[in-house]
């Protein structure tokens, strides 16, 4: 923690946040909208204020959203290279 | 969007190649080996993929990168046969099956990250505090903030929250490292850290700091 905007980080802490178990349900939900152009921010705020709160679920977000870009069009029957 | 031609009813609803994942996995004998295997494959590209983008904040070597990815992907596949009568479509198959990768990768480098570092950081994160307080770059008014913050750390918050606020908002020690050293959930960890975020807010809005450190979301 080096200044204001890391402390601000540091205590963020919004009411409407579901915490983890809650965003782990719904988090492919919300992947998926943004990969198809859509903003899952603000049709689930919840989410959103969690994932700014969160550095664990935040990770698991960019990770899936990077992954499902990546290998989401993967199929049955055609093994990735 | 609809299901396959020939998919079973209850992949009606799901788009074709979400359909066709579904079908195979509930299939028996070859069609169903054959869809795990391939499932598999893409898991662990997915993974391996996932623990080369992490690798960097643990210092993971080739080996041991290999060894979580093969983890992770041998356990989101149990988790993802378990619990694949409940997927509904509402996402696209992979993007929920690779969810289960995503938390099993954060376990499995949860537990990597004791490895490099069993040292005392409960007392070198309480070393930070002071050290950010008389930093020459901290002047003034942001000096007293932190001089405030080291207060309320003290006397506001239990054991508990003291103990994760400092290790997780001050020190950056991953969620699930700390989860794993407490025995208890990601969720738990987050839970006692929201409510000590909570109170700390509280605690500087006492001390009238209210500015930039609003009660945003109240």
């Amino acid at each position: 923690m080096k200044g204001d905007g890391d402390l601000e980080a540091a205590l963020a802490a919004m009411l409407s946040d579901p915490g983890c178990d809650a965003v782990f349900e719904v988090l492919h939900e919300y992947v998926d909208e943004q990969l198809c152009g859509g903003d899952p921010a603000l049709s689930n705020p919840g989410v959103a204020a969690h994932l700014l709160s969160c550095p664990a679920c935040r990770e698991d977000y960019l990770g899936l959203l990077e992954a499902a870009e990546k290998f989401g069009d993967a199929r049955p029957g055609t093994a990735p290279e | 969007m609809t299901g396959a031609p020939g998919s079973l009813a209850h992949t009606v609803g799901l788009d074709a190649i979400s359909a066709a994942w579904v079908d195979g996995l509930r299939a028996s004998g070859n069609a169903h080996e054959d869809c795990v295997a391939t499932l598999h494959a893409v898991l662990l590209r997915v993974a391996r993929h996932e623990v080369a983008r992490r690798a960097g904040s643990l210092q993971l070597r080739g080996p041991e990168l290999e060894d979580v990815a093969q983890q992770a992907t041998d356990d989101a596949l149990m988790a993802i046969r378990a619990k694949v009568a409940g997927f509904r479509g509402e996402s696209r198959f992979t993007t929920w099956a690779f969810k289960f990768v995503m938390f099993e990768v954060s376990t499995k480098m949860g537990r990597h990250f004791w490895r490099e570092r069993r040292a005392t950081w409960d007392d070198e994160a309480w070393e930070q505090l002071p050290a950010l307080v008389d930093s020459p770059e901290t002047h003034g008014e942001q000096r007293e903030l932190f001089a405030a913050l080291r207060r309320a750390i003290d006397h506001d918050l239990t054991s508990l929250q003291r103990r994760v606020f400092v290790a997780i908002a001050l020190n950056e020690v991953p969620m699930d490292a700390f989860a794993r050293e407490l025995g208890v959930s990601r969720n738990a960890v987050y839970k006692t850290l929201f409510d000590a975020r909570r109170k700390l807010r509280v605690s500087l809005l006492a001390a009238g700091y209210a500015r930039p450190y609003s009660m945003s979301g109240t």
